[in-house]
């Protein structure tokens, strides 16, 4: 389960603080207490957060410490690589985080319309599971599931004319396969979010739209989704984030395939090619600070535009 | 508020200070440390050697049994061995873990086995300040006597201006393989030119469809057994420069009959190595192939498994009216790290598992000329194959085509990227072929050389 | 009230048994989605490679053909799939340990205490806790390997233990359940701000330690990226382990025709070791974290 889930879970669990106190001029005892406290938790923010930042981008601007401007990006964006790698990603984003919103939105409102408590939690909960095996582990279940030899789904493969592995993670049909794998994974945890948020949805409102003779349908699309614009409109930041990253289902499927599923495919196995490959690690720098740009840029949009973390 | 007015308490200045001085300290280690002094009896820089310490193998689970066997007879040295993927089909595994032992300053196997033949180009450089990972093999640390037993250029792949950077495991000349029991059941005879394969895969189709004659499923089959075999020049090394020609006629001759033959149904697409393969291994007439075809496939339980006479071994195939000249599937490499603590084991290690009579060659033809006198004496002695098969692998392993060429970079990531899946899709070679070229060209690019 | 309600409970009548039909097949379909490939997970192991190939998929093969595989995969390079797991249960448990130790104080820090900095920092935490793992993982891999410290367990359990959700999540936490005014009762006690935290915070902190704990745990254990460019070969964590043991099942790996093989259902077995803990995890704990990601705001 990725974390992006987890941290809106946190959001969702979270209220306002209670805002008593903060005026009060802080004293000297709390303030050694908190900075001893978060000591240890900032040391590894330092290291672990801000300096690779760093450090990525003084390799990602200079080449052999000296200053060579944007030559490193220069040198990536021309590589033959890249282009495709970055239409790869993005055609697996788009098709990701619209069927990711599409499905959860729609599963989460089925999953709550259901009357029966004990129906939804066990029906939730088989959603969730597949949370569990993240990474590696769900990449190798897929291959077996993805591989018309051996697959559940044999027959599903062969009726859309996939007769072997090869067949079907053909590039035209790979960003969808790469969504499906992705969405198996992560949609149990947003759909128990969701499922969550629209418990946050006062009850009058909904008596008041069953009163007016809104059917299940309008209900859904005139009440509901609206009070859930923002959840899904993180859910859609969070998954675009996540999903740029892009590495080890590609990573272990170019090996499954023997390289029919290239090992360049996506953003991050070219920086990793560049970095172990070519022994190139300002260029390998410049495109990881590229991916992190994009996250940061996101992560900060998401931080100040969105109201769900208004403090103080 | 106006506690983000004040000074950062001394506390946090204390922090960042230290965690600064850490990183600088840091990074000024990791500037330092080059390359030692070199050690005159070996010619290379070694590390400190540490007498009776574990060496560490990195080899594919093909190259276990000999490992095995070399525990065996060498209980006194103490081997742990690591199996991975041998950097098959080009996936550079071999390259990108010693870039990240180089990283990290340690972490370095002691020998190293990788399927590809190419790995010296990058091997033999220094890299990032760190000292080139293959030991220089004929400057001291192995004799030339035993060097000199190797036959006539197994070496010339891993020998760059004289210095031999790795030790052959076998030879993997293309020889033609063929089905004697089909071949007479049919009235068919053994092609010696690429002209009559393609003709007898006319008949074949035409009187017995379903039978079949190769496959290009594999990314070293068809590069490797049709187009080096037939002297195509899509991969040619000449310095810095890298060239891929498709429009040669050669080359236009080798993919007129590979799309023929997919196209009348006796190449067929799956790998030699695929459950389907096996399934279908009873209409396997023939196809031109390895040495090492022979324990892979011929007499491997789990895949052909031949009957005694039942498979033969002819010369290689040609283009009627030209050399005769043949292809060359990998055959794999031995390497002996450079920082290694434990010269004097590896050294044991590498001699054993080249010249080990039970084991060498790993299934194929040893690159060891006793070593491959033997193996071929037994296979000639067991009749397991029919016809001449010494004088076949002979012919095969001395008639290579010098016109391939060993950049860092292997042909088959172009093959399994562009052609397997265009194939798979109903598209023809013929089609494919300009994309292919482009692609190959822009590996070479990325890869530092020119093209052109 | 009732009239209105009879009302317009029949008005909807048949179109709503339809729609909810509709959903209910939706929903089933899904269930099958989500399903269906962890079953024939659990059942591929009872059969060997023909069955596999050739057999129905949700056959049940027999007990003996999973000692076969187990054993098989067990004895493939000495036990090698017990020091992955072992490796991975080392890296997750040391960075859950240090997770805890430097998150949980912070997160109280920032959600009762007052510093000087402690805005910067909370909207700090926010920011990076957004930046997906991977997108760090090559500069913090250029970072240590300029210290030297690529390839000891270290690298991996350090950039494990930062877990700024973690930090955020604990902030939350105490600054909605524990009321100021308890602290303040304490302190005018004359307890110590120390004393405070142990005996007023942290006796009210467990389900918030055990999530935090949760998701590190599980996000270490399936971290990929990281572990594969800081320790690969034999101190690889269990997720890195089983794509190197593709290299070896004849299907993906064509060059390998000798003795050490892995069948496929040996490689699901595989799988499905290396996912058991966390699985296990789940299934244990599965009312607590449901309602644990749904506290606060859900009125069931």
């Amino acid at each position: 389960m990725s974390t992006n889930t987890q941290l809106a879970a946190g959001a969702l669990a979270g209220r306002q603080p209670t805002g008593a106190g903060r005026s009060r001029r802080p004293d000297r005892a709390q303030s050694r207490i908190g900075i001893t406290f978060v000591s240890g938790y900032t040391l590894f923010l330092l290291v672990f957060g801000i300096l690779p930042t760093f450090y990525a981008v003084y390799l990602a601007f200079t080449k052999a410490n000296a200053f060579v401007g944007i030559d490193n990006f220069v040198k990536v964006f021309n590589d033959f690589r890249f282009l495709p790698a970055l239409a790869h990603v993005g055609l697996y984003v788009a098709v990701w985080v619209v069927s990711l919103i599409l499905l959860v939105v729609l599963l989460a409102l089925i999953v709550h319309s259901v009357r029966a408590r004990w129906l939804s939690s066990t029906v939730r909960f088989i959603y969730y599971i597949p949370g569990a095996l993240a990474g590696a582990s769900s990449v190798m279940l897929w291959l077996f599931v993805l591989d018309p030899t051996v697959s559940p789904v044999s027959f599903l493969l062969h009726a859309l004319g996939n007769q072997t592995l090869v067949d079907t993670v053909q590039l035209d049909q790979l960003p969808v396969v790469l969504a499906i794998i992705a969405f198996w994974t992560g949609a149990g945890g947003w759909i128990v979010i969701i499922y969550g948020a629209l418990n946050n949805i006062s009850t009058d409102v909904m008596e008041a739209a069953r009163i007016d003779g809104a059917g299940p349908l309008a209900t859904a699309w005139y009440i509901q989704i609206p009070l859930l614009r923002k959840w899904i409109a993180y859910m859609a930041i969070l998954s675009l984030a996540a999903g740029t990253q892009l590495f080890v289902e590609p990573r272990v499927l170019s090996q499954a395939t023997r390289g029919v599923v290239p090992l360049d495919y996506s953003v991050n196995q070219l920086a990793f090619l560049f970095a172990f490959k070519q022994n190139d690690f300002n260029g390998s720098a410049a495109i990881s600070l590229l991916l992190l740009v994009v996250a940061l840029l996101l992560s900060v949009f998401f931080v100040f535009r969105g109201g769900l973390f208004e403090r103080d | 508020m106006s506690s983000q007015h004040r000074r950062p308490s001394a506390r946090s200045t204390r922090i960042i200070a230290l965690t600064a001085s850490l990183a600088v300290a840091g990074l000024l280690a990791g500037c330092s440390g080059g390359t030692g002094e070199v050690n005159s009896d070996y010619g290379f820089a070694t590390a400190e050697q540490v007498e009776d310490s574990t060496i560490t193998i990195w080899a594919d689970a093909s190259r276990q049994p000999a490992v095995e066997a070399f525990e065996a007879a060498h209980p006194e040295v103490k081997v742990d061995l690591v199996v991975d993927d041998g950097s098959a089909n080009g996936s550079a595994t071999f390259q990108t873990k010693i870039a990240l032992a180089d990283q990290a300053g340690d972490g370095w196997p002691d020998v190293v086995f990788s399927t590809q033949i190419n790995d010296a180009s990058w091997a033999s450089k220094e890299t990032n300040g760190v000292q080139a990972f293959a030991a220089p093999l004929n400057k001291g640390f192995i004799d030339d006597e035993f060097l000199s037993g190797f036959t006539a250029g197994a070496l010339d792949p891993v020998t760059i201006d004289d210095t031999v950077y790795g030790l052959r495991n076998d030879l993997a000349p293309v020889l033609f393989w063929y089905n004697k029991a089909l071949l007479d059941e049919f009235g068919y005879e053994v092609p010696a030119t690429w002209e009559d394969y393609i003709a007898l895969s006319d008949k074949l189709a035409a009187e017995h469809p379903g039978y079949f004659l190769g496959s290009v499923g594999d990314t070293f089959l068809g590069t490797y057994v049709y187009y080096w075999a037939g002297a195509a020049p899509i991969f040619t090394l000449d310095g810095d420069k890298f060239g891929s020609d498709l429009s040669d006629p050669n080359s236009q001759r080798v993919t007129e009959m590979l799309d023929h033959m997919v196209a009348n149904g006796t190449l067929i697409q799956d790998s030699v190595f695929s459950a389907e393969f096996v399934a279908k291994a009873d209409k396997f007439v023939g196809s031109p192939g390895p040495v090492w075809f022979s324990g892979a496939l011929f007499q491997n339980p789990d895949s052909v498994n031949a009957q005694a006479g039942q498979w033969g071994g002819s010369d290689p195939l040609y283009w009627e009216g030209d050399d005769k000249v043949t292809g060359n599937v990998g055959g794999g490499m031995w390497y002996a790290s450079s920082h290694s603590k434990n010269l004097d084991a590896v050294k044991t290690f590498l001699e054993f598992i080249t010249t080990d009579k039970a084991t060498a060659g790993t299934g194929g033809l040893p690159a060891y000329q006793a070593a491959a006198d033997t193996w071929l004496a037994d296979q000639s002695s067991s009749g397991f194959y029919d016809g001449d098969f010494e004088s076949a692998v002979g012919a095969a392993a001395s008639s290579v085509w010098d016109g391939w060429g060993y950049p860092n970079f292997s042909v088959e990531t172009a093959y399994a990227k562009v052609i397997i899946p265009g194939l798979a899709a109903g598209k023809t070679i013929e089609d494919l072929a300009a994309e292919w070229q482009t692609e190959m060209e822009n590996e070479a690019k990325v890869a530092g050389y020119t093209v052109g | 009230m009732s009239a209105t309600e009879l009302t317009g409970k029949t008005r909807r009548g048949a179109g709503s048994w339809l729609g909810q039909g509709a959903a209910g097949l939706v929903a089933v379909a899904f269930v099958l989605f989500f399903v269906v490939p962890i079953v024939w997970l659990l059942l591929a192991p009872t059969k060997d490679g023909r069955e596999l190939l050739l057999g129905a998929p949700f056959s049940v093969g027999g007990w003996d053909q999973l000692a076969a595989n187990w054993a098989s995969l067990t004895s493939y390079q000495d036990g090698l799939i017990w020091t992955w797991l072992g490796n991975s249960a080392f890296y997750a448990g040391a960075a859950l340990v240090i997770t805890l130790v430097i998150s949980i104080p912070a997160g109280y820090a920032m959600a009762l205490t007052e510093f000087p900095g402690r805005r910067i920092l909370l909207a700090v935490t926010l920011i990076v806790m957004l930046i997906p793992s991977t997108a760090l993982v090559l500069p913090i891999f250029l970072e240590l390997s300029a210290v030297r410290l690529v390839g000891s367990p270290l690298s991996v359990i350090l950039p494990f233990s930062f877990f700024p959700f973690g930090v955020y999540l604990t902030y939350i936490y105490f600054s909605t359940t524990v009321p100021r005014a308890l602290l303040d009762a304490a302190r005018i006690d004359g307890a110590g701000e120390f004393r405070v935290f142990a005996q007023v915070a942290m006796p009210l902190a467990t389900p918030v330690i055990a999530l935090v704990g949760f998701f590190s745990f599980v996000g270490n254990w399936n971290n990929y990226f990281l572990p594969f460019v800081m320790v690969p070969g034999r101190k690889a964590p269990v997720q890195v382990g089983i794509a190197e043991l593709l290299s070896n099942v004849p299907q993906f790996n064509p060059t390998n025709a000798a003795s050490t093989t892995i069948d496929l259902p040996t490689l699901a077995l595989a799988t499905l070791l290396s996912v058991a803990p966390v699985l296990l995890i789940f299934l244990f704990s599965q009312r607590f974290l449901v309602t644990g990601m749904t506290a606060g705001g859900t009125k069931e």
